[in-house]
């Protein structure tokens, strides 16, 4: 089976700014993809050329075998959208959103007034829909948010980073939702900067830093390109230089690369436990005070650091 | 009070900042004067503002005074005034009207003159049997003004006839009547009175009527000294909305719970806000004024009067923004209300049309618009006065800046609004 | 077809959310309306200038002048006592002031000493026709007299009086007759108003009121632009870029709704002009909606080719604020095209408010039926095509 999205080194330029370097993909039917990265990176230019939004500098992409170029219309009638923002019309009802953004999916008749039960039901707000959604909360209207997504049925849906700024339980109910879709079939292109999510969520992993797509894979293939390696994270006083510290760290045994952060030092390791002891050693000797310290297991984070040199949260 | 007026400062540097407050608080009045001085003939040279109107003479009568009328209209007195094109066909000639080619058509009768000047046996008669010919003036109603102008000149044209033949016919009746002319003898006398009236300028009315205008002095006075402070005045109510927008905006945004958390006083605040509507809303009207003195040559008058009536009307038009800002919600509902004010106070203030041509109550109504007050001042400035006329208007702007500041206040602290 | 229907529904509930909308869409307008057309009375008020007269010398003379005023077509003269009077005119609330001293009679008009004192505001027009209409009457009153003191100087000329009481009577019976002859002198001139098949009458208040209609179609129209802006900023407009609509059936969809609103507020204006204002604007329905629709269509994508250019609502409502009025200005819609300069009036063809007007003028002034009003109609319509092509083109998301 050929797979539902195909990117081929897409490009897009700002001018002199290139946001997106040539980066190339696929997603198979009923995956969740993720596309990791810092802010910035790129995830969300990626998204719009996707979605037809923006016209690629360079490249293409095929979304069920129509270019997104060359017959933008198809393309649409085939995904569904996200966006990172809510894209409602507040003075309306949640049943009033979810009619018109139906009709503009072709919907209409018997079909859409059903599609619109059944979404409302899904997002839990069958008995709220004659309300304005300027009167809801925000979990609730991030709900209506992805409902709208839903509508058509599409056989991609982009989810642009739908957890930015909300609170734990609302994300905790929107990945949720995700995972529930994917069960019944719905492929996802999912994009985040919180590592957890695409721990959580994907089934592949596409790592993307200053608009080039540095790893992909599933989860277990990027954590073994760090190797079989502990990350120990030491979290230092604030006037004391961790840079330093890291160069007395090298040349430790067992130690394989220090690197830095404002006030941390990120220790990759095969076993985390045997270099501990070691470790403090050197920050006592030069004075340096560690306030605490943490033991990470192989993962995306480290993947990234590994990488980059830097830490997803910059 | 540093602090005051480092809130003011700041208020003012952010309206500054906003291109499309911008656009409305500088951009249309300067756009719209400019307009309006293109309508007044500001810019053309010619007073009233019109000139050069077309008009087109048809002479059937082809006699002496049908051919009189073509050449008053074509005198070197009117040569700026009109433009006139001779036709031969009436019917061509209303045509062009009709397709607005020219302002009115002018039709001058065939036997127009004979039907005017009386003949020999007119006065052997009592009863003076009048011809009933009469010069038509086919007007275009879409230029109102340019056929009201030629009608005028044909008016007064018709009534020097008129003069003529009344002075001629009264003085021959009665020679005749008294004996002192031979009937047989009136034909050739007429004609011979009708040709030395003709002769000798113009008769004096008799009736001296001497005109002023209301400054006294000149009769020269720049339109756009009107029209100017009008449409300034009109958008500085846009401009003093806006700033109290900005005051729920800053309570929205969460910056006015921030700068009342700091050790600055509610009144400092408040103070400050109020002080940087007032100093937007004169920087507004120094900005307009200096551009129009500038770009428009215009003179303002009494430099010292200006400064007092401009300060004095943006202290009564802040009194406004802080009320509809008292009264408002939300900053979309300043806006909308603000938009809405500025405009209202623009038409009854007397920012597009003179008040006088209002309804008495809406004149009425006009006094409670610091425009209205405004353009008073201004007006009086820019016939020649000084500060010291101004009495009246800075006292009803300044009173009205008190009274409405009190009920804001009052408002506001009903409402509560430094609370939330 | 569907789709332009929802986007256009969706835009009228969103539109009408805020109370405030009803403000601009109702309100305003017909304050505007009602004043400007209403503070240039129609043709069954009296519309001639107030003139203040304060009669000082109640005489015989001063009472021919101010019955000679009533007469005039220009002026309509009102008798105050001279304090309350320039109180008035002061405090600008009348334009012009006309004071006959107390000396004034027939004694000092023979005298050659009668004058009139005639005070007017600062360029002000009403003051220019008030002294035109002041003059007029003058000539009327004095022209018998003048009359009366020719004849006595013909008659003395050809035989001299035997004493001034026969001069004096020669010179009563002169004025009898010349007073005579000048009311039953005919009128020499006929204004005809251009062509209207049903003679409207040159109403200046319809001139108005058509002005303020094309000014509020226009604003709101231009308005569009805010609307785009809010969807920007909302989020919803990407969305829907996403979706499979075109941009020509978004727009158009934007387009048609707002142009519908700005129908039905037309149709509520024009039925306060007809019920209210009494103006004669049912004549042919056909030719009035062509123009009007025509108008909406252009001031619509003007609005949406502004849209793609406008970042915030703010900038948006502002612009289109500013552009109205101006636009109204210049195109003749508030004051008569008449009066700008050659050049300027020139110069205004390229605004689509100049082409309303004119349309708008067509059909209430010239009494034009709907064959007058189609080539303006085509100059609107192609301008709603060619500013709709630069909104679809530039229209995009980035």
């Amino acid at each position: 089976m050929p797979p539902i999205l195909e990117v081929h080194d897409l490009v897009k330029k700002y001018g002199e700014f290139t946001a997106v370097k040539g980066i190339s993909f696929d997603i198979q039917e009923g995956e969740i993809f993720s596309l990791l990265g810092p802010n910035g990176a790129g995830k969300t230019t990626t998204i719009s050329m996707l979605s037809t939004l923006y016209e690629p500098t360079g490249g293409d992409a095929a979304i069920g075998g129509h270019s997104v170029i060359k017959d933008p219309m198809a393309v649409r009638n085939l995904i569904g959208v996200v966006p990172q923002e809510l894209a409602l019309y507040e003075d309306l009802t949640a049943r009033e959103n979810l009619v018109f953004w139906g009709q503009m999916y072709n919907l209409n008749g018997s079909r859409l007034k059903s599609r619109v039960d059944e979404i409302l039901e899904q997002i839990g707000l069958a008995d709220k829909a004659k309300d304005r959604v300027k009167t809801y909360s925000g979990g609730m209207k991030r709900r209506v948010n992805i409902g709208v997504g839903l509508l058509h049925k599409p056989r991609l849906l982009f989810m642009d980073e739908p957890t930015v700024g909300i609170d734990p339980q609302s994300r905790r109910a929107i990945l949720d939702t995700v995972k529930d879709l994917n069960r019944q079939g719905m492929t996802v292109l999912y994009t985040t900067h919180y590592m957890e999510e695409a721990q959580e969520l994907s089934d592949r992993v596409g790592i993307i830093d200053h608009g080039e797509l540095i790893a992909l894979g599933t989860q277990k293939e990027l954590t073994r390109q760090v190797g079989e390696t502990e990350t120990l994270v030491l979290h230092i006083a604030e006037n004391d230089d961790p840079k330093a510290l890291a160069r007395s760290l090298e040349g430790v045994e067992g130690v394989l690369e220090a690197t830095t952060t404002d006030h941390e030092v990120a220790v990759i390791t095969p076993e985390a436990e045997d270099v501990l002891a070691a470790v403090v050693g050197k920050a006592n000797e030069r004075g340096i005070k560690i306030r605490s310290i943490d033991i990470r297991e192989p993962n995306l984070e480290a993947v990234f650091l590994h990488l980059t040199g830097r830490a997803l949260r910059d | 009070m540093t602090k005051l007026f480092l809130i003011g400062l700041k208020d003012l540097k952010l309206a500054f900042r906003d291109r499309a407050a911008l656009i409305l608080m500088l951009l249309a009045p300067f756009l719209l004067t400019l307009g309006l001085g293109f309508v007044t003939g500001r810019f053309s040279g010619g007073s009233g503002g019109i000139g050069d109107i077309p008009v087109v003479i048809v002479n059937l009568d082809k006699d002496q005074l049908g051919d009189a009328l073509v050449d008053l209209f074509n005198s070197d007195d009117l040569s700026g005034l009109v433009t006139v094109t001779e036709a031969d066909d009436p019917e061509a000639a209303r045509r062009s009207i009709d397709e607005d080619q020219a302002a009115a058509a002018v039709i001058v009768p065939a036997g127009f003159t004979q039907s005017v000047i009386p003949s020999a046996e007119q006065f052997t008669g009592t009863s003076v049997e009048a011809g009933p010919l009469q010069i038509e003036v086919y007007a275009n109603p879409s230029r109102p003004t340019g056929a009201g102008i030629v009608k005028s000149i044909v008016d007064e044209f018709a009534s020097r006839v008129e003069e003529g033949r009344l002075t001629s016919m009264t003085a021959i009746t009665q020679l005749l009547m008294s004996g002192r002319l031979a009937p047989q003898d009136a034909g050739s006398a007429g004609q011979a009175m009708g040709e030395r009236l003709a002769e000798s300028p113009e008769a004096g009315l008799g009736i001296a009527l001497s005109t002023n205008t209301a400054s006294g002095e000149t009769n020269d006075f720049d339109v756009l000294a009107y029209m100017a402070p009008g449409m300034a005045l009109m958008f500085l109510m846009f401009t003093t909305s806006y700033g109290g927008r900005s005051l729920l905006a800053e309570r929205s945004q969460g910056t006015l719970p921030r700068l009342l958390v700091s050790p600055t006083s509610t009144t400092q605040v408040m103070g400050g806000k109020v002080l940087g509507i007032f100093f937007t809303g004169a920087a507004q009207l120094f900005i307009l004024i200096g551009a129009s003195t500038l770009f428009f040559q215009l003179k303002w008058g009494d430099p010292l009067g200006v400064i007092a009536l401009v300060l004095a009307a943006v202290f009564a038009a802040t009194g406004w923004g802080m009320l509809i800002t008292a009264i408002a919600r939300t900053p979309a509902q300043v806006s909308n209300l603000g938009s809405a004010v500025m405009l209202i106070f623009g038409i009854m203030g007397g920012s597009f049309i003179q008040l006088e041509a209002l309804p008495e109550a809406v004149q009425w109504f006009s006094k409670i618009t610091p425009n209205a007050w405004g353009l008073d001042g201004f007006t009086t400035l820019a016939l020649g006065n000084s500060l010291a006329q101004l009495g009246r208007p800075l006292l009803a702007l300044t009173a009205m800046g008190a009274v409405l500041f009190t009920v804001a206040v009052i408002v506001f602290n009903r409402k509560g609004i430094t609370q939330k | 077809m569907k789709k332009i229907f929802a986007i256009a529904w969706k835009d009228a509930i969103i539109r009408f959310a805020s109370k405030a909308e009803l403000l601009y869409f109702v309100i305003l307008p017909v304050v505007f309306t009602f004043l400007l057309a209403g503070g240039t009375p129609s043709g069954d008020e009296d519309n001639r200038i107030r003139l203040l007269v304060s009669d000082q010398a109640r005489s015989e003379l001063s009472a021919q002048i101010i019955a000679q005023l009533s007469a005039s077509t220009a002026v309509r003269p009102e008798v105050q006592p001279l304090d309350e009077a320039q109180a008035q005119f002061d405090e600008r609330r009348a334009s012009v002031l006309l004071v006959i001293p107390a000396d004034f009679s027939l004694q000092s008009l023979q005298e050659g000493a009668a004058s009139l004192d005639l005070r007017m505001q600062p360029n002000d027009l009403n003051g220019s026709i008030a002294q035109r209409a002041v003059q007029t009457a003058i000539r009327k009153v004095s022209s018998a007299v003048n009359a009366a003191n020719q004849a006595v100087n013909e008659a003395e000329a050809a035989r001299p009086f035997a004493s001034d009481a026969e001069r004096q009577a020669y010179f009563d019976r002169s004025l009898e007759l010349a007073t005579r002859l000048q009311t039953e002198a005919p009128e020499r001139v006929a204004v005809v108003q251009g062509s209207t098949p049903d003679q409207v009458e040159y109403d200046p208040a319809a001139n108005s009121f058509a002005g303020q209609l094309i000014t509020w179609v226009f604003i709101p129209l231009f308005g569009i632009s805010a609307l785009f802006a809010y969807e920007r900023n909302e989020g919803t407009l990407r969305r829907l870029l996403t979706t499979p609509t075109r941009r020509s059936t978004y727009l158009l969809g934007v387009i048609g709704g707002q142009v519908t609103v700005a129908l039905a507020q037309m149709l509520i204006l024009v039925g306060f002009g007809i019920l209210v204002m009494k103006l004669n604007w049912g004549r042919d329905p056909a030719a009035l909606a062509v123009i009007l629709v025509a108008a909406a269509l252009a001031a619509g994508a003007i609005g949406t080719t502004m849209g793609t250019f406008i970042k915030t609502e703010g900038q948006a409502s502002g612009l289109s604020i500013m552009a109205g009025m101006v636009m109204a200005l210049m195109g003749g819609c508030w004051y008569p095209l008449e009066l700008f300069p050659q050049a300027v009036q020139s110069a205004v063809r390229v605004l689509p408010t100049t082409w309303a007007m004119q349309g708008m003028l067509d059909l209430v002034l010239r009494g034009g039926g709907l064959a007058e009003v189609l080539p303006e109609a085509g100059v609107l319509l192609g301008f709603a095509a060619v500013f709709f092509t630069v909104g679809v083109l530039r229209f995009r998301y980035e």
